[in-house]
């Protein structure tokens, strides 16, 4: 038994070694199998981590850019100076910038349990270096630093109690520009000048008169140097994702405020007709009046009733606008009682007898640049509408529209401007033909730019209330012209278009019996406020309208 | 009693052959395995590669888009000189003098060959003074070349000789890649490839009914390069070499959209 017991013993340590041996073979090739399995996805995983991560810690500072920009607009229910706090950094009506040299505001948005400090200097905290390197004459420590704005993005409450997360941008600032923080020299002279805030001035042209709307450098410093610019803001977003990736994105930004007028921020006439072989074929009826005393309460401002670009139009405009009495404004003098009709005719004047005295911006006079203002209008409307439409439309899109909400209406096509009692308030935009039914008024801006066409046929008591302007800048066929054309502002039939008054079509010889009121220059439509009790108050239809992005670009960040 | 025991006797040479055969199908199994680990490893490290530098590819040209048109002119009252701001977000050819504002170069109708499906110069300052930055698909290689801009010069022939190789083995050009490859590709990709070439850079332009393909009708009118928008990239690449195990290409496509946001002048 012995024996046996050693042998089997010896037996069995020989075989068991041998498994031993062939197992951890076995299991050092499979390890080798599996590591490199795992070594092989995780490179995968970690690739596309890094593009999420880049991607969005860019889209997140985007999100930044965008909260900041539209709470600088008045009418954005979160608008930073929404109950007078931050009045400091608006002029006296609230709503556009008077940032002050050293003036920042910030706006945080941390997560869950972080802190948020840029101006604490803790990189933690997501301190911001970048505007010390904009600003180095002061810094961050001699800036005036208004007080924190918190986000209003911080996330999407879900039905099931969770949350959303918002954007993880961590910080926006808001603050006016240079030259030498932009590293820019915006004048040409050769300096990059830190001490002056920089304005955009959409009227400015260059040497040549060409229209250049631009940043300008005022010469006295923090003084708007014309009446037509307003301050641009520069606004910095700093965005760090979960996993560490991170963006800085910046915009120089201004208020888009719309006004052809070379010299103030109005309009020049009643009705403008801006181009070359303009035609205006009006009623001849005597309500019908195109009135360019301003119909603003206690306002002694007069402007002209019709003004127009050629001079070679003006005779003809004169013949057409009877009886003359019908057509007052500017000249003959300021206020008072309306002009006598002999002096009538002399309101309809030529607005840009050459460019150098033009009362209307050079921008507005080539097809190209106004067409890129209307761009901006569209994209700034609350409604935009294309095809053939009519009013009905535009109250179905625009259903909060008032005399204290007034609204951006921009129609990419027809519009039939009708409808017993109804009355749009704001800016309206046309592109194709309006097509107008006295039953119906608008209270603010009418713009008949790209067709350029204004006709009517129809009936009734209303009118505009505001200012009208009519150009062409568009063929038939849509294509841009080299030079504005011939808008017409008269019956359907002295425009060539079909007319649509009280069902019938293209019967127009004229106007109907009774052809509304015409047009009345009036300033608190255009200008606004529109509510001084409000807060913060309602702009006219000019707006502004946004705030225009004027650049747009990253700042490299070491990684 | 005295013969040999057991436990001494040792293994026939039948027991010893079996024990080998069996060892060696286990070791061939085991390095068939690792072999085709290695096969895998090395296909995934050249997936990687390949899509590491599409990656990082298409990350610059959505970068160099999103600046386009930096600064624009609306940034200076007097510039020093055109080649301080950028006149157009995006340059072309023939005839590129700015703003074209006569239609000369109406995107995708008659421009050529800048800008393209395979052809784009972006106009920006990206830190270093206003620049061209072209990429150009030439064969299967996507070259790209930044040049200082300069005042009156030609963006199409300044960038021509500064092109160098940028991103290796894209395939978007198939009819251009030799024969062989063309009918590989299509055939073992067919739905990557259902319309012959897959555009590189397909562009979207601003118009009065919102931005819209600068090759639709409705663009008409609005297809200048000015009006470029949006700039939707597509890459597809390919491995150096094909999978170790199957021999099949692989491809992959990577896509994203570049958006302008500086005004176009």
């Amino acid at each position: 038994m012995t024996r046996n017991f050693t042998a089997r013993t010896a037996k069995q340590q020989l075989e068991s070694g041998a498994a031993m041996l062939i197992a951890v073979f076995a299991l050092m090739l499979i390890s080798v199998v599996a590591v490199a399995l795992v070594i092989s996805s995780g490179t995968d995983s970690s690739l596309a981590g890094n593009y999420r991560t880049a991607t969005s810690a860019y889209y997140a500072s985007l999100a930044g850019l965008e909260e900041a920009r539209g709470r600088l607009l008045w009418k954005n229910q979160d608008f930073v100076n929404k109950t007078g706090s931050y009045s400091s950094v608006f002029d006296p009506s609230g709503m556009l910038p008077a940032w002050g040299l050293t003036s920042v505001v910030y706006i945080t948005n941390p997560g869950p349990g972080e802190t948020v400090d840029p101006t604490g200097g803790n990189p933690a905290n997501y301190a911001d270096t970048e505007y010390s390197q904009e600003f180095p004459n002061w810094g961050l420590s001699g800036a005036t630093v208004l007080p924190v704005i918190a986000s209003d993005s911080p996330g999407v409450s879900l039905p099931s109690g969770g949350t959303l997360p918002g954007p993880s941008y961590k910080w926006v600032r808001i603050n006016p520009v240079t030259e030498q923080s932009l590293q820019l020299d915006v004048n040409g002279d050769g300096v990059l000048d830190g001490a002056s805030v920089l304005f955009y001035d959409p009227a400015h042209v260059n040497t040549s008169n060409q229209p250049a709307p631009s940043l300008v450098v005022p010469t006295v410093p923090s003084t708007p140097p014309t009446p037509t610019s307003v301050q641009a803001l520069e606004i910095t977003a700093f965005a760090v994702a979960p996993n560490g990736g991170h963006r800085l994105l910046q915009y120089v930004v201004a208020p888009l405020i719309i006004s052809p007028d070379a010299m103030d921020q109005n309009f020049p006439a009643a009705l403008t007709l801006d181009g070359n072989g303009v035609n205006y074929a009006g009623p001849g009826t005597n309500g019908f009046m195109v009135n360019g005393q301003d119909q603003r309460s206690g306002s002694p401002l007069l402007f002209y009733s019709i003004g127009y670009t050629n001079a070679a139009d003006g005779t003809n405009l004169v013949t057409a606008a009877t009886p003359a009495q019908n057509y007052q404004g500017a000249p003959p003098g300021p206020g008072g009682p309306p002009p006598v009709p002999s002096h009538a005719p002399g309101t309809i004047a030529n607005v840009s007898p050459t460019p150098a005295t033009s009362l209307l911006r050079q921008s507005w006079m080539t097809p190209a640049t106004l067409d890129a203002v209307m761009q901006d209008i569209e994209n700034s409307a609350d409604v935009v509408l294309t095809g053939s439409v009519n009013s009905t439309e535009i109250s179905n899109a625009a259903p909060l529209m008032s005399p204290t909400n007034p609204m951006t209406v921009v129609v990419n096509g027809n519009l039939r401007l009708n409808g017993r009692g109804f009355t749009g308030y704001g800016l309206l935009l046309v592109t194709g033909t309006l097509t107008y039914d006295p039953d119906a008024s608008w209270n603010g801006i009418v713009l008949v730019v790209g067709q350029g066409i204004l006709a009517s046929n129809g009936s009734g008591s209303g009118g505009f209330e505001g200012t009208v302007f009519v150009a062409q800048t568009r063929d038939s066929s849509g294509n841009l012209l080299p030079a504005l054309g011939g808008a017409c502002f008269g019956s359907d039939s002295s425009c060539g278009v079909l007319g649509f008054g009280h069902g019938h079509h293209g019967f127009g010889s004229g106007y109907g019996s009774t052809p509304g009121f015409g047009i009345a220059y009036n300033s608190f439509w255009i200008n606004g406020p529109l509510s001084s009790t409000g807060n913060p108050p309602v702009a006219g239809a000019q707006g502004p309208l946004t705030y225009k992005v004027l650049s747009f670009h990253e700042i490299p960040l070491p990684n | 009693m005295s013969g040999p025991t057991q436990s001494s006797r040792g293994f026939t040479i039948l027991e010893l052959m079996v024990a080998m055969a069996i060892f060696m199908v286990i070791c061939a199994a085991m390095f068939g395995l690792l072999q085709l680990s290695q096969q895998k490893y090395s296909s995934e490290t050249q997936m990687s590669g390949s899509f590491q530098e599409a990656r990082l590819g298409i990350d610059q040209i959505l970068r160099d888009i999103n600046i386009s048109g930096y600064p624009s002119q609306a940034m200076f009252s007097k510039p020093i000189s055109s080649a301080s701001y950028a006149v157009s977000p995006f340059a072309w050819d023939p005839g590129y003098n700015g703003v074209d504002l006569s239609g000369a170069c109406q995107v995708g109708v008659s421009c050529d060959p800048i800008p393209s499906g395979f052809d784009l110069i972006v106009e920006t300052n990206f830190g270093s003074g206003v620049s061209w930055i072209r990429y150009q698909l030439n064969g299967t290689t996507l070259l790209r070349a930044v040049v200082p801009k300069t005042v009156n010069g030609d963006p199409a022939s300044a960038t021509l000789s500064a092109l160098t190789p940028f991103v290796e083995n894209v395939m978007n050009n198939v009819p251009v890649v030799s024969g062989s490859l063309a009918a590989q590709i299509t055939a073992q990709h067919p739905m990557m490839f259902q319309n012959g070439s897959v555009p590189l850079f397909q562009y979207s332009c601003s118009t009065p009914s919102g931005t819209q393909p600068c090759t639709s009708p409705t663009a008409a009118g609005y297809n200048q390069p000015q009006n470029i928008r949006d700039i939707d990239v597509t890459l597809i690449v390919k491995t150096p070499q094909g999978d170790m195990q199957t021999q099949s290409l692989q491809l992959m496509e990577l896509t994203g959209r570049g958006h302008r946001s500086n005004p176009a002048n």
